[in-house]
């Protein structure tokens, strides 16, 4: 059986039981928020990790021209390899429902390896034979085809071909193809060469022995691959070699992850404000009680093991709703997460230590919350304690009325201004929440504004429309001619490239990048400048950067003398300016260098600007530029809307932006709870106060108004406090998001717009949040409330 | 050992409670304010002592001194052997809830537990009995001043008489060797006031030590002995004369 005091903590929480139910739910939301964070980041964290060891990643691609049996055996032959395999890559045309769609085609010597990038078929006939397509699970809705169907497939200018969906594969080393816009699929080398292409590998790719070797290590292993590869007489002409054991955007989502988190620890935080509101009312109102147990003979540990206890109840009661909300909102988030990176979620357990984890602070945010007004109660006189009144009447709200007289407002405006003020820590902690939540809110509405604001600042230094890749390289003037009469161009340049890597002091091939040269003065291309300088006409073996190679190489800084392996040749340059490119690492050179430097004069690349950039008119002219190189018997690999790949990227952005604005969200329903918790408060310490109004003839509607009023003061106080403090957040967001999603520059610009919606909507959660008091407030008999002591 | 209903099993005419050279200071804004000044007492077991004054003599100061509720600026107090002065005030606790039972005013009963549990809410503090025994005493305790049929109801559900009978059971919960009230029928009508001052009279005479605050005519003539206070100072102290 329970004692006295163990019953009577269970019997206040009844009592109380409105106010507690609010401050259950308000800390149950902000669990729920961070859990669901923690749930989803647990799942995905083993897949990513686990799942993705599994496949056995490659650990370096090779562009080797004429991958054969003799250089595989070679290669597998090398005490640092555990497995190796030949592959090509080709780009083709997807046409699906009128439109074209770029399809990324591999070939494989052996589909069914399980020993290197193992490849998964999730539903059909595996492996696809000659004749037959497996389409990555991620593109299949992209590509508009289905299991047993068929797709229209075109290489270059050869004509278009039909070839089954034989199966549906999974490679978790892609990208999600939806989020690229691109088809992935899976053939073999005779398909290839049905489409038109070569049916020889052009890439060699190799899983060293040794998994814990670093980036560093495997690019020896890479170089000594290389080197393998030239005494065999084949030409090198790109060493890709990824950061080891690592999925590409696992880091990138596990920092999104952590930047959420961040939110979710905050949006704890502010309903720890609530307890704390919560347990200095509760304890105000039985100050007189704690000092009648002492003189009873309670000990300070006694009382506050009681007031600690309940703390721990509204705990449990939060944890028991927050826990599997958490867990039924974590999965789906997690899936969505897993499909971010094109894994698939195995198992939907969440870890036992994940559920520990949240129960535990569940249990002691509350308690930890309740610390200092519990011990501050406690420790109160006992003489002090046994004359309070119970029921604290501050003076300050009167002091405020005093001071603030606005002209044309009646007297219970006037007073529900004052009253606002009256108990000013727990108003301070009210407005704090609300204004966390108005911050975070405000930052993520500022972040969207920024990620658009800076993609139009991306891709605003491109001035064309259409990018059309070439298989084989042409000469420029030529292919220029030909899209030049097409109806719709007004303007057309080629695009020199090439792939090199920066050499690095010990000579061994950095990451790989794509160099690239257009014409002095080109109107192609107007770059965003953000160190140093463009290059010059008199300029020769000058680089202009990208950030994203940057990020890559951190010693590429203008005024560097770098050296740079194209074409297995090491050559000088000194960079003279960084540029914002967007994810992609390229670097820029002078035409004539570059042209020199790789020992050609063709390009593979031809930019096209249009007179109509509207999406419609693009397609059309696409199609138009095709058919005359179609008629010009000059090939097209494959054909680029930049306004699509617009698009895609920005969605692609704000949906990740869409994510951190649920937090604010959950901040603002939190901020919203602890609002309501607050009035109800005030109107129960003013009971009698209200009886008093009403006995001298104030109306429901007069008492409602006044409470509505003082809810809708600290409505507006949190409104305007939230905009500086939403300053740091957008400066704060927009720093990790620039460092997170794919070095895409974020400057914060600042949404006008969002800072009005925030004001509407705190008003109305002020109204939601004031409904029940004022409700209430109206509802007491005068004669009750009067005698309310 | 457990606990006799009552605190009569020692020997009268011991020395109970000792207060000697009593002062109690209050800063205040316009100086400090001398509750009680240089109060000496003596009071022996199975006394029922009537402390008076006026509204501010320092009544309910010296009641709050020997319920080591409040401490003294200067002097000594012992009760029952113990010296209050140097106890911490969780040892105050303890000892409180071992010594003293304090009957308020206003009652205080907790509005959340029942009469019984109200009762039994002392020894569940002090840990002084077996949690089996807790609630035979305090339905002992209520049978014993009357109100036991109340035991299951709630403070708002009862008079303002059952509620301070019952606020004198759970002052007598832990057997305290004293106990104090304070204007304990301030709030009762004249009959119910009479009631409750017999009451506290057949304890006194079953030996229990009863210290009283009052102001009231009527409940004086109860007492064995009358302390008169006025600015701070025992200015009387008197074997009471029963009419």
């Amino acid at each position: 059986m329970l004692s006295p005091r163990w019953r009577k903590m269970l019997r206040d929480a009844w009592l109380h039981k409105a106010r507690t139910v609010l401050v259950v739910l308000a800390v149950a939301t902000a669990m729920i928020g961070a859990g669901a964070l923690l749930d989803a980041w647990a799942l995905v964290q083993r897949v990513t990790g686990a799942t993705y060891r599994a496949s056995h990643p490659v650990s370096a691609t090779l562009k080797v021209e004429g991958v054969d049996e003799a250089l595989l055996a070679a290669v597998r032959a090398l005490p640092e390899i555990s497995a190796a395999r030949a592959r090509s890559r080709v780009f083709a045309t997807v046409e699906t429902n009128g439109t074209r769609i770029t399809a990324e085609l591999h070939a494989l010597e052996n589909f069914d390896a399980q020993d290197i990038g193992k490849l998964e078929s999730t539903r059909g006939s595996w492996p696809p034979r000659d004749g037959e397509i497996a389409i990555e699970k991620s593109a299949l809705e992209l590509s508009g085809a289905a299991l047993g169907g068929s797709i229209s497939l075109t290489f270059a200018s050869n004509p278009a071909r039909a070839l089954r969906v034989s199966s549906i594969a999974h490679d978790v080393s892609l990208p999600p193809g939806w989020m690229d816009h691109v088809v992935y699929g899976f053939v073999t080398p005779a398909t290839m060469a049905e489409l038109g292409a070569s049916s020889s590998f052009d890439e060699l790719q190799f899983v060293v022995r040794d998994t814990t070797l670093n980036r560093d290590a495997v690019r020896r292993v890479a170089d000594k691959v290389r080197l393998l590869s030239e005494c065999q007489g084949k030409h090198v002409s790109r060493v890709d070699v990824p950061v080891p054991g690592q999925h590409a955007h696992a880091a990138q989502m596990d920092s999104l992850m952590m930047t959420q988190g961040a939110f979710g620890l905050l949006t704890l935080l502010v309903a720890s404000f609530l307890i704390v509101n919560l347990m200095t009312a509760m304890l105000s109102g039985q100050a007189r009680e704690i000092g009648v147990m002492k003189t009873l003979g309670a000990r300070v540990g006694q009382i506050a093991a009681m007031y600690f206890a309940f703390a721990l109840l509204l705990g449990l009661l939060a944890s028991s709703i927050a826990v599997p909300a958490a867990i039924a909102i974590g999965r789906p988030y997690a899936a969505l997460k897993a499909d971010m990176l094109n894994f698939s979620i195995d198992g939907y357990a969440i870890p036992w230590w994940a559920i520990a984890l949240q129960l535990l602070v569940g249990c002691l945010l509350p308690v930890a919350a309740a610390v200092a007004p519990i011990m501050r109660a406690c420790r109160r006189p006992v003489a002090a304690a046994l004359h309070d009144p119970g029921i604290v009447v501050a003076g300050g709200g009167f002091h405020v009325r005093r001071w603030i007289t606005i002209p044309g407002i009646g007297r219970p405006l006037q007073l529900s201004i004052g009253n606002a003020f009256r108990q000013r820590q727990r108003m301070m902690l009210t407005l704090l929440a609300l204004s966390a939540g108005g911050a975070v809110y405000v930052g993520a509405d500022n972040l969207r504004n920024s990620v658009r604001a800076s993609v139009d600042l991306l891709f605003a230094s491109q001035r064309y429309d259409i990018v059309l890749r070439l298989p084989d390289p042409q000469d420029a003037a030529a292919i220029e001619a030909i899209a030049a009469p097409v109806a719709g161009v007004e303007r057309v340049q080629g695009l020199a490239s090439v792939s090199a890597h920066v050499a690095n002091v010990d000579g061994m091939p950095g990451s790989a990048f794509a160099l690239l040269a257009l014409p002095d003065g080109s109107p192609m291309l107007i770059p965003t400048i953000t160190a140093g300088r463009w290059l010059k006409a008199s300029d020769r073996a000058a680089l202009v950067v990208s950030r994203a190679l940057v990020k890559d190489e951190s010693t590429l800084v203008p005024g560097a003398s770098i050296r740079l392996l194209i074409e297995g040749r090491s050559t000088a340059w000194t960079i003279v300016g960084i540029v914002d490119t967007g994810p992609q690492a390229l670097a820029y050179a002078p035409l004539p260098t570059l042209d020199e430097r790789r020992g050609d004069t063709r390009v593979s690349s031809l930019l096209v600007a249009g007179g109509d950039s509207s999406a419609a008119s693009t397609l059309d002219l696409i199609a138009r530029l095709r058919a005359a190189f179609d008629r010009a018997g000059v090939p097209v690999a494959s054909s680029q809307f930049v306004g699509e790949t617009r698009r895609a990227f920005e969605d692609h952005l704000l949906m990740v932006v869409q994510f951190l604005g649920v937090m604010g969200w959950v901040m603002i329903a939190v901020g919203g709870m602890g609002l309501a918790s607050t009035m109800s408060l005030a109107v129960l310490e003013r009971t009698r106060e209200i009886g008093v109004m009403r006995a001298i003839g104030a109306r429901h509607a007069t008492i409602t108004r006044m409470i509505q009023a003082e809810g809708i003061v600290i409505a507006v106080l949190a409104w305007l406090v939230a905009l500086p403090l939403s300053v740091p957040v957008s400066v704060a967001l927009a720093d990790a998001f620039g460092k997170v999603m794919f070095t895409v520059p974020t400057h914060v610009i600042p949404d006008a717009g969002g800072v009005f919606r925030w004001l509407l909507m705190s008003v109305l959660v002020s109204v939601v949040a004031c409904a029940w008091p004022s409700r209430r407030a109206t509802r007491i008999p005068t004669a009750a409330a009067l005698n309310y002591a | 050992m457990p606990l006799t209903l009552f605190a009569n099993n020692r020997t009268v005419a011991e020395c109970l409670i000792s207060l000697r050279g009593i002062g109690k200071s209050y800063p205040t804004p316009t100086g400090t304010f001398n509750a009680l000044t240089d109060v000496d007492l003596s009071v022996r077991r199975g006394e029922f002592i009537a402390v008076v004054g006026r509204s501010g003599s320092g009544k309910s100061t010296l009641l709050n001194l020997l319920g080591g509720i409040d401490r003294p600026s200067r002097g000594e107090i012992v009760i029952d052997g113990e010296r209050l002065n140097g106890l911490s005030e969780n040892a105050l606790s303890v000892w409180r809830g071992r010594s003293i039972g304090f009957v308020f005013q206003f009652f205080q009963l907790l509005p959340t537990l029942t009469a019984a549990e109200n009762i039994m809410l002392p020894m569940d503090f002090g840990n002084r009995l077996d949690s089996r025994e807790r609630r035979p005493r305090a339905l002992a305790l209520l049978d014993r001043l009357g109100v036991a049929e109340q035991a299951d109801k709630l403070p708002a559900a009862l008079s303002g008489g059952q509620q301070q009978r019952v606020a004198v059971a759970r002052a007598l919960a832990n057997a305290p060797a004293i106990l104090l009230a304070d204007e304990p029928t301030g709030n009762l009508d004249s009959r119910t006031s009479q009631g409750l001052l017999e009451m506290l009279s057949d304890l006194v005479r079953e030996g229990q030590t009863v210290l009283m605050v009052t102001h009231e005519r009527a409940a004086i003539g109860h007492a064995t002995r009358v302390v008169t206070l006025a600015d701070g100072c025992i200015v009387d102290d008197e074997a009471a004369i029963h009419a």
